[in-house]
C-alpha cells in the first residue's frame, strides 16, 4: 500500500487524495505540507481551486477540491504552453471583473457573488477552458470515477448482460436514483 | 561463408504475415521473418489495466504527444508503439491519417476484433450491379478457410442467416446490454438488423487461451491474450517449431531478384545500425499491409522490372480502397437517466452491429450500389465526454453528468469506397524516409457512392434513434479523415488476367512465380466488413498453396 501511495503521489492531484486516505487511518496526523504550484502563483492557484469547486462542488460526494483538481490543472498548464496565456489572462480578467462589480477579488467574494459572476460568463472562452479542465481532472481522479461508479477495468466472469429481463424497451425500470 | 538460403522470407508479422509464418513453419519450411520494428513486452507496453489517475497525464497524454498523435489510439496508454519515423506523403487534395504499428504482430495487438466473413454477395458484386470486377474466388472455395481460422482464433457470435453475412463457427456471443435492447427495439420498428457482432473475443477459454475478463480496455492491448493477436496465438508456436528466425527492427526495402528476374530474397535496413542487409529465400511472401506492400514492390526496380517487381500490368499501387468511418448519429436514452452504472464498455463496444441491410434482394434498390454496416456504441464509458452538451456549472451540472452516465449512444458507419482511378499509391519522387527509402505517396478522395452511403446512414440512424425513444443530438459534420479505418485494400489486386491484376487467385504474383502477397492488398475491393479475418483466411490459403509449390519444386 505504501509503495502504491508513493507512486501515485508523483502524479497530479494526488497529494490531496493520498492525504485524505491517510487521514482515514491516522486522523491524529497533522495535515501535510500543502502543494506548491508549478505554474500558477499562490493567488492564481487559490482562484483555480475556488473555481473548480464551484463547477463541481462537494454535495453527497466530494467535489473538485477534494479530488485535487487544481493540482491537476496546474500540472497540465505547466506542461502545455498553449494554455498558459489563456489561463493567466482569464484569471486576471476574472479578478478585474470581480473588483469592478463587487469591489473585491474573486476568492474574497461571497459564494452568491461568485456564482452570479460565473453565471454571467458561461459563454466566455475562459469559462469553457476552466470547465473543461475541471471535468478532465475530476472524472479521471479516483473520487470522480467513484462518483460515476465507473464499471470498467474490473474483472467480470462473463460478458455483462442487461439485468432487465422481459423489458427490452426499458419502460418499467425502478425510479431513477439520481 | 556460403550464404544461407531460407525456404521462405516473410515480410511482416501482422495478420497476413503471422498466418503465413504459422502455416509455413508448421509444414516444415525454414522461414526468415522480417519485422520493421521491435517486439512488444506486454508487461511494459500494455498499460490497459491502469486507471487514468495512475497515468502521469491521466491518459490524455503529454501536450507533445497530443500534438503529434496520429489518432485516438496513439495516446498515453499505447505511447511508443505507433510508427512515426517512416514517413508517407499525400498528393495535393488528399488528406490521409494513418496509425501504423510496425511492432511485432502489427495491428493485431490492438485491432477492433470484428470478424465477419465476406460473402458470395461481396465476391459476385460486379455481376450483380455491373460495377468493376468480381473476385476470382467463390465463397464456397473460401468458406473452409474461414472455418479453420475461426477455430484457431475464436470468434464469438450467433447464427444470423443474413444473406450478406455467412454464419461461421462461433463461441457464445457477447451479451446484449441495456442500450442494446433499447436500440434493438427501435431497430425492429424501422427494419434495420441489430445483432450480436462477430467478435474475436474469447467469451470462454479457447484453444489454450484464457477467456476474456471483460475489463473493457481492449484497444490498449490485452495482457491476458484473450483476443487474437499473432504474438499471442501464432508466433510462439512457430518459434517452438525451430523453423522460424524472426529478425526485428528489419525494415524491408526491396525484393532482390536473380538473373532471371525471380525473387531471390529481400534487402532490409537494420533500424538500429541503419546498415543494409540482404537475406535470401526460395520464395518471398509480402505481408507488410496494403500500402506498405505496394511501396515495397514499387521500390523493387531492376532491369527485369523497371516499374517495380511483378508490375508488368502497371496495376501495383492502383485501386486503393478504404472504409469511410464516421459518426452517423449521436444521442442519449432517456429511459436510462439516473439508473445505476452498468459495465457497458466491456469490449470497447463491439458487442453489437447492424450488418449490411441495403441492396440485398435488388442490387440497385438504393441510390448507391453495394452497402455499408454500422456499429452502435455507448453506455457507461470511462470519461463523460458528453459533458459539453450540458450547460452551466455547480450541483446541477454535476448531477446531470451522473444522471446521463448510462445513456449516451452513437453510431459509427463502415462504408466501402469503390475502385477508382483517382485512388492509388505511388512512390514520391522526392521524399525519402530517414533510412533513405523512397516514401509512399497517397492519392485519395471519397467517391460519391460512398458519400451517398454516409447520407443514407445518417438518416437511418436518426430514424432508429427516434424509434428507440432516444433524444437525437445530431451527426458528425463530416466523415472521419480517409485512412482512419486502417482497412486499406486493393493495391495488389488478385484476378485471372495477368494484364489487369498483380496476383492470381492464390495471391501468387502473375509475373514472378515465387513471390506471394498475403495481406488485404490482394482484395479486389473493399466490402462492408472488416478485413482481418479475411486476411487470415486468404493468407492461410496462399501459404498452403505456396507450400505445395515448394514441395513440388
Amino acid at each position: 500500500m505504501l509503495a502504491k501511495v508513493a507512486v501515485m503521489g508523483q502524479f497530479p492531484g494526488f497529494s490531496r487524495w493520498v492525504c485524505a486516505a491517510e487521514h482515514v487511518h491516522e486522523s491524529s496526523q497533522p495535515r501535510p505540507s500543502s502543494y506548491h504550484p508549478q505554474f500558477f502563483t499562490a493567488a492564481e492557484y487559490a482562484t483555480i481551486d475556488e473555481l473548480s469547486e464551484l463547477i463541481i462542488p462537494a454535495d453527497e460526494s466530494p467535489g473538485a477540491r477534494e479530488a485535487g483538481v487544481a493540482e491537476f490543472i496546474d500540472f497540465m498548464t505547466a506542461s502545455d504552453s498553449e494554455i498558459q496565456y489563456p489561463f493567466r489572462t482569464g484569471l486576471t480578467t476574472l479578478d478585474a471583473s470581480a473588483i469592478q462589480k463587487y469591489g473585491s477579488s474573486f476568492v474574497n467574494l461571497r459564494e452568491a457573488q461568485q456564482i452570479e459572476l460565473l453565471s454571467s460568463m458561461t459563454n466566455d472562452d475562459f469559462f469553457k477552458l476552466i470547465r473543461e479542465y475541471t471535468v478532465m481532472g475530476y472524472y479521471t481522479s479516483r473520487i470522480g470515477l467513484e462518483e460515476l461508479n465507473y464499471p470498467g477495468l474490473r474483472i467480470y466472469s462473463q460478458s455483462p448482460a442487461c439485468p432487465h429481463k422481459g423489458d427490452p424497451e426499458h419502460k418499467h425500470l425502478p425510479p431513477p436514483r439520481f | 561463408m556460403p550464404k544461407e538460403i531460407y525456404d521462405v522470407i516473410v515480410i511482416g508479422t501482422g495478420a497476413g504475415g503471422g498466418m503465413a509464418i504459422h502455416t509455413l513453419c508448421a509444414a516444415g519450411a525454414k522461414v526468415c521473418a522480417l519485422n520493421g520494428s521491435r517486439r512488444l513486452d506486454p508487461k511494459k507496453d500494455f498499460r490497459n489495466h491502469k486507471q487514468p489517475y495512475d497515468m502521469k497525464y491521466r491518459g490524455f497524454g503529454s501536450p507533445e504527444l497530443r500534438k503529434t498523435s496520429i489518432g485516438y489510439m496513439d495516446n498515453e496508454y499505447s505511447q511508443g508503439i505507433w510508427e512515426h519515423d517512416i514517413v508517407f506523403t499525400t498528393a495535393p487534395g488528399t488528406q490521409w491519417t494513418w496509425r501504423r504499428c510496425f511492432a511485432v504482430g502489427g495491428k493485431t495487438n490492438f485491432w477492433g476484433r470484428s470478424s465477419a466473413r465476406f460473402s458470395e454477395i461481396d465476391f459476385r458484386a460486379a455481376s450483380r450491379d455491373g460495377y468493376d470486377v468480381d473476385w476470382p474466388v467463390s465463397y464456397e472455395e473460401i468458406a473452409p478457410y474461414y472455418s479453420r481460422v475461426e477455430r484457431m482464433i475464436g470468434v464469438a457470435s450467433t447464427v444470423q442467416n443474413r444473406p450478406s453475412n455467412p454464419d461461421g463457427e462461433y463461441l457464445p456471443p457477447m451479451n446484449f446490454r441495456c442500450i442494446d435492447w433499447i436500440l434493438h427495439s427501435g431497430a425492429q420498428k424501422v427494419g434495420i438488423p441489430y445483432l450480436p457482432d462477430r467478435i474475436a473475443q474469447l467469451t470462454q477459454a479457447h484453444a489454450g487461451h484464457p477467456g476474456c475478463h471483460f475489463c473493457g480496455n481492449c484497444t490498449e492491448g490485452c495482457d491476458t491474450g484473450s483476443f487474437f493477436s499473432t504474438p499471442g496465438f501464432f508466433l510462439p508456436e512457430a518459434e517452438k517449431s525451430g523453423n522460424l528466425e524472426l529478425r526485428t527492427n528489419a525494415l524491408a526495402k526491396n525484393i532482390l531478384v536473380d538473373q532471371n528476374g525471380r525473387a531471390a530474397g529481400v534487402a532490409y535496413i537494420d533500424r538500429n545500425t541503419k546498415q543494409e542487409y540482404e537475406v535470401y529465400g526460395k520464395a518471398v511472401v509480402v505481408a507488410a499491409s496494403c500500402v506498405e506492400s505496394a511501396r515495397i514492390l514499387l521500390n523493387s526496380k531492376s532491369r527485369h522490372w523497371p516499374n517495380g517487381i511483378a508490375n508488368s500490368s502497371g496495376q501495383a499501387g492502383r485501386n486503393l480502397c478504404d472504409h469511410l468511418y464516421g459518426t452517423t448519429a449521436r444521442g442519449y436514452l432517456p429511459q436510462l437517466l439516473g439508473q445505476p452504472s452498468f459495465p457497458d464498455n466491456v469490449s470497447d463496444s463491439t458487442v453489437a452491429w447492424m450488418p449490411r441491410w441495403q441492396n440485398l434482394d435488388n442490387p440497385r434498390q438504393e441510390k448507391f450500389i453495394r452497402g455499408y454496416s454500422v456499429y452502435p456504441d455507448g453506455g457507461c464509458a470511462g470519461y463523460p465526454s458528453y459533458y459539453d452538451s450540458i450547460p452551466g456549472f455547480g450541483r446541477e451540472f454535476k448531477r446531470e453528468i451522473k444522471r446521463r452516465y448510462p445513456t449516451p449512444v452513437d453510431f459509427y458507419i463502415q462504408a466501402p469506397t469503390q475502385r477508382s482511378d483517382a485512388n492509388f499509391v505511388d512512390i514520391d519522387p522526392e521524399v525519402k524516409d530517414i533510412y533513405g527509402i523512397p516514401a509512399a505517396r497517397i492519392h485519395f478522395e471519397w467517391d460519391r457512392n460512398t458519400l451517398l452511403m454516409w447520407e443514407h446512414g445518417k438518416q437511418a440512424c436518426e430514424d432508429l434513434l427516434h424509434a428507440s425513444g432516444a433524444e437525437y443530438l445530431g451527426a458528425a459534420k463530416e466523415p472521419d479523415m480517409p485512412g482512419t479505418s486502417l482497412h486499406e485494400t486493393g493495391t495488389l489486386r488478385m484476378g485471372n488476367d495477368p494484364k489487369k491484376f498483380v496476383t492470381n487467385r492464390f495471391g501468387q504474383t502473375h509475373d514472378v512465380a515465387n513471390l506471394y502477397i498475403c495481406d488485404a492488398s490482394v482484395f479486389p475491393n473493399c466490402t462492408d466488413k472488416t478485413t482481418t479475418i479475411s486476411i487470415l483466411a486468404f493468407s492461410l490459403r496462399t501459404s498452403e498453396y505456396l507450400m505445395e509449390n515448394l514441395r513440388q519444386a
